[in-house]
């Protein structure tokens, strides 16, 4: 196998191995970036949040009149909910909160040491008003101090008491415990371990609870559930026919388990990540209609060529070698366009969404999947090539 | 005529003769445009200008008059009731209104199931600044507090069953409000007149309230609300009337050049004097953005269609390699025929009309199948992202445009394998 | 060196069957020239195709160098053919986009020999046609006689046992055709064994041997002469 020979073959088909050439590359480039884009969005979908995610169901609600979101109207009301929802079996702990955990966004506040408050001031903490339950609700391990048990006005001249994650505590006083310490809003009671808050926040870990009763609901408000193995959904069915016999004048926007909200806070990453994959599948297909065309007419016009070397002493299998080195040549040629096509597709996407920086190793594994798809589409036309006989070339032009 | 029809009739021969590669070819144009024209039907619809006849007349205000010391942030994207108290106080603008938007339950009366609606609260100028389309009855006639909702036109036919509810009462939470005007059907997208926080992807509103009678029943923002001292949030009617409760979007329209400079000497010497009498720490920063560029500065485009955008065109270009590669294959393949053609006497512009008809019936194949694959792709789009539903639709200026890339697409990649084709050397291919 | 035993060949169609080689018996000695002479469509081509294994056969058996070819597998087949068979055919039939280099290595590559080895070679053979100065030439840049030339070189160049030539000269003017024929006769004299197909009389006399081939049978008969034919 001559790899010259091989070249030149090429050469004098100029245009057509050009066109083969910049399409590979393009191919390899997007197939990279591709994988690297959904292996991210998988690693989000996958992040630690702190939560057992699949077992707390999250109602999100409000009431449909005045009088039900003002107190003490809407403080029974919430009582009413917690009641009904703690007779259903497989209910570990129910909580209401002004705002769930996993969002996108949401009720924020800053937070300061007074002694420090340059330093020490960390803004967009997500702020939330909570029951009791709400630890249990969602499972959170206490770290130090006590939890309230008592609800606490957060505009009160007793200022609720806060508890915090252990990043935040850490955050704001380092290296020594929070607990007694003071803030700008109030004391710090207790400090629990992290979890999810919002996405558009300072951290995704600080976070900010005080059991108190809700200042208002003009933006509904959240009933957090934190279920059994295997009753998790027998209790979401369950959910709404519950909380609306309690009181018919509310709207429930959704009831989700945290999983599905975690899924949600990525959908759109999720969605640009399937997209992309079936872009790449498209293209490796029409890659493959490519190389296949490609060897298809190439073995017709080397007919005569075949013919001879047939007649020369090459055996079917070299001849068959020999079409799919031609293949595999032009492949590898465009493979190494391809490496700089996809590290320059990694900068352009980079300038308009959050992509991480391409390793090597991707666009050489996603070059071993172009070779073989490359491979199995000149198979048929290469073996094809080889039945011509070698009388073929003793006939005349 | 007949000569063209003469020309289709070879086409169709040689199509019959291989119809593979040509099927191909044709599958693969198509897969390109196709995909590529779904992406590019939302990313036209999303960056369209909804009022290109004074989307540079419409201004979005923003100064730094807040209680707080900031040293390089820009200026807060929601002003309070008294920023845009202070922002009226003038006869410059031909009109203005300040704005934001709240949920609610609308009904007929106590006994019927509440309908939960969007309302934006607001002031008279808005319904003239933005081309509002009024079918029934009017706006409010001052910005005062009053017991008067505007109704969408479908909303009043499914609060009451028919349009003209002009004099009607409606119950909205717990209050009775009498229906003053209804609108015509109107859908301004994207919804600029609400650019923050990506919102200009939502519907136009259903419910429209005074902004004064908003705040006098304590209606909160639904969508940004910043309170930047210890002005409490509950009370809005009369802390958040003074305070540094920032929720209010601020609209001025503003039609000469002339104007557009007074008004922003008129922000200059506001904060001048405001920051002199001390009611603000920060340095002066104002920022008088026109409608159309409202996006760009609030760096809101959705960066995922972009990056969809930036592939679909490489896939295009792909395709159209790839395409180009099957239709030179094929001409080749028809180099004889051309040759004879040639050696019985055609002329080059006569083999270049020949080819013409071949692009013209690739062309339409490849439109009817790329309409097919970008239908089928903007549904999936919509799947995935569902925010931005309301921009997957045609409109008779993207059709045409799907024509014309079509044609322009099939062209190139005739273009060069035609040209090889017709003007190679005869004897060579002859003998061949 | 060439046995054929019986052999027979069957071309068939749908609606024909053409007797192409009937019953053929023939022996060549190790060194022999011979011309294979008959009329047209008489099968000489097909002989040659035969015993240059480039065609199968469909009964008797033909045993090249005291090996049957009977039943061998392709990749047999095609070693066998580039180790022990050289062919010059009418029409040249050089790969017009490989230079004369390219084109005469081709079988030497096949072979599986080393670079030096092969480069060896080629230079022997293009000596031997006296085109060692355009090794770099593509073959249209030459006239006629010399493409047969470096076809002629091609097939010497790996020394194959038996020549097979199919009209070498039919293309050539008469001058070019002299100048083939006896470099065919110098690698004669070297020990090369050679079956000529030809039409020319004058050709067939420069063999040792004349072998008539007609409607599908061998007579090992004397100079084939159309004229005799009409006459009888």
């Amino acid at each position: 196998m001559s790899l010259q020979l091989l070249f030149k073959a090429l050469l004098r088909r100029k245009v057509v191995t050009l066109l083969l050439l910049l399409q590979l590359a393009l191919t390899l480039a997007l197939l990279a970036n591709s994988l690297l884009l959904a292996s991210q969005t998988r690693a989000k979908l996958n992040e630690p949040t702190g939560l057992d995610l699949p077992h707390i169901l999250q109602v999100q609600l409000k009431p449909t009149t005045n009088d039900l979101r003002a107190q003490p109207l809407l403080t029974d009301l919430l009582e009413r909910q917690l009641a009904a929802v703690r007779t259903l079996t497989g209910v570990k702990a129910v909580a209401y909160a002004n705002q769930g955990p996993i969002l996108q966004g949401g009720n924020q506040g800053n937070l300061f040491d007074p002694n420090d408050p340059d330093r020490t001031n960390v803004p967009a903490i997500p702020a939330y008003h909570v029951s009791p339950d709400f630890f249990a609700a969602l499972g959170l391990k206490l770290l130090e101090g006590q939890l309230p048990q008592t609800p606490v006005a957060v505009d009160g001249r007793v200022r609720s008491p806060l508890v915090l994650t252990r990043s935040l505590a850490e955050k704001l006083f380092p290296n020594r415990s929070a607990v007694g310490l003071m803030t700008n809003h109030a004391s710090v009671a207790a400090v629990v371990e992290d979890f999810f808050g919002h996405k558009m926040a300072t951290d995704q870990w600080y976070n900010r609870i005080q059991v108190a009763p809700l200042l208002g609901v003009d933006w509904g408000y959240a009933l957090l559930i934190n279920t059994d193995t295997g009753a998790t959904e027998r209790i979401r069915q369950q959910l709404p026919d519950v909380l609306r016999e309690v009181d018919a004048n509310i709207e429930i926007f959704y009831v989700r388990s945290l999983q599905e909200q975690h899924q949600r806070l990525y959908r759109d990453e999720f969605g640009l990540a399937t997209l992309l994959a079936i872009l790449t599948g498209l293209m490796l297909l029409v890659a493959m209609v490519s190389s296949y065309s490609n060897a298809h007419f190439n073995a017709l016009q080397q007919q005569q060529d075949i013919g001879i070397k047939r007649a020369l002493g090459a055996s079917k299998n070299l001849i068959f070698i020999e079409l799919l080195c031609e293949n595999w040549l032009t492949t590898a040629l465009g493979v190494l366009l391809g490496l700089l096509c996809a590290f320059a597709l990694n900068q352009q996407l980079a300038t308009v969404i959050s992509m991480p920086p391409l390793q090597l190793w991707l666009p050489l594994c996603t070059t071993i999947v172009l070779i073989c798809c490359v491979t199995l589409a000149t198979w048929y036309p290469a073996r094809i090539a080889t039945q011509v006989a070698p009388a073929t070339a003793t006939k005349t032009m | 005529m007949e000569q063209f029809l003469y020309y289709l009739k070879v086409s169709f021969t040689s199509i019959k003769r291989a119809p593979l590669p040509y099927a191909l070819t044709i599958l693969i144009l198509s897969l390109g445009i196709g995909v590529f024209f779904a992406n590019a039907t939302l990313y036209y619809q999303l960056n369209s200008d909804p009022l290109p006849h004074k989307s540079d007349k419409l201004f979005f205000p923003m100064t730094r008059m807040m209680p707080h010391q900031c040293h390089d942030c820009p200026p807060p994207r929601i002003l309070s009731y008294v920023n845009v108290q202070k922002l009226s106080a003038t006869e410059i603008p031909t009109a203005k209104a300040a704005m934001y938007s709240t949920d609610g339950y609308l009904r007929l009366d106590s006994t019927k199931a509440p309908t939960p609606v969007s309302v934006r609260l607001t002031q008279p100028d808005f319904f003239r600044m933005f081309d509002v389309p009024m079918l029934h009855g009017s706006v409010w006639q001052d910005a005062k507090a009053r017991q008067e909702l505007i109704l969408a036109k479908q909303m009043a036919e499914k609060i009451f069953g028919r349009s003209n509810v002009v004099g009607e009462k409606v119950l909205l939470d717990d209050r009775y409000y009498t229906v003053i005007g209804v609108l015509d059907d109107w859908r301004m997208l994207p919804r600029l007149y609400d650019a923050n926080n990506h919102n200009y992807v939502e519907d136009t509103e259903q419910v429209f309230m005074p902004l004064e009678t908003g705040y006098d029943y304590n209606y909160l923002s639904n969508t940004q609300s910043h309170t930047m001292d210890d002005t409490d949030f509950r009370q809005l009617a009369t802390q958040g009337r003074t305070g540094a409760l920032h929720q209010l979007q601020f609209w001025v329209q503003l039609d000469s050049p002339q104007q557009q400079q007074s008004y922003r000497q008129f922000m200059a010497n506001l904060v001048a004097a405001e920051q002199k009498a001390g009611r603000h720490p920060s340095m002066p920063n104002n920022q008088l953005i026109p409608m159309r560029d409202i996006i760009q500065y609030f760096g809101g485009g959705s960066a995922d269609i972009k990056a969809f955008a930036l592939v679909t065109l490489l896939f295009l270009g792909v395709c159209l390699l790839n395409a180009s590669h099957l239709s030179l294959n094929r001409y080749l393949s028809n180099q004889y025929e051309f040759s004879l053609r040639r050696a019985l006497g055609a002329s080059r512009l006569q083999l270049q009309q020949q080819i013409l008809a071949d692009v013209l019936l690739m062309t339409l194949c490849c439109a009817l199948c790329g309409m097919g694959i970008a239908w089928g792709g903007i549904e999936l789009l919509n799947y995935l992202w569902p925010a931005n539903r309301l921009f997957g639709r045609w409109d008779p200026t993207l059709v045409a445009a799907l024509f014309v890339l079509t044609l322009s697409a099939s062209y190139l990649v005739t273009l060069y394998p035609s040209l090889r084709a017709s003007f190679g050397g005869l004897n060579q291919q002859l003998k061949e | 060196m060439i046995q054929l035993k019986n052999l027979s060949k069957i071309f068939r169609t749908e609606l024909i069957e053409t007797h192409a080689l009937r019953q053929i018996d023939l022996q060549v000695k190790e060194g022999e020239f011979v011309a294979l002479t008959g009329p047209s469509g008489s099968g000489k081509s097909t002989l040659l195709n035969v015993l240059g294994t480039l065609e199968q056969f469909d009964d008797g058996d033909y045993l090249l160098d005291g090996q049957s070819v009977k039943g061998l597998a392709d990749s047999a087949l095609s070693k066998l053919r580039n180790e022990k068979i050289g062919f010059i055919f009418q029409g040249f039939n050089l790969i017009k986009d490989y230079s004369l280099q390219d084109n005469i290595e081709l079988p030497l590559r096949y072979r599986g020999l080393v670079a030096s080895e092969r480069k060896r070679r080629v230079e022997q053979a293009l000596e031997l046609v006296g085109l060692a100065a355009r090794r770099d030439y593509h073959p249209s840049q030459l006239s006629g006689g010399q493409q047969q030339r470096v076809a002629i070189a091609r097939a010497i160049a790996g020394e194959p046992r038996i020549l097979l030539a199919d009209e070498p000269t039919g293309n050539l003017d008469s001058l070019m055709a002299r100048q083939v024929m006896e470099l065919l006769e110098q690698i004669n004299r070297q020990g090369c064994t050679i079956l000529m197909v030809t039409h020319d009389p004058d050709q067939a006399r420069r063999a040792s041997r004349q072998v008539q081939i007609v409607d599908g049978q061998l007579s090992d008969a004397a100079l084939y002469d159309p004229l005799a034919i009409k006459t009888a």
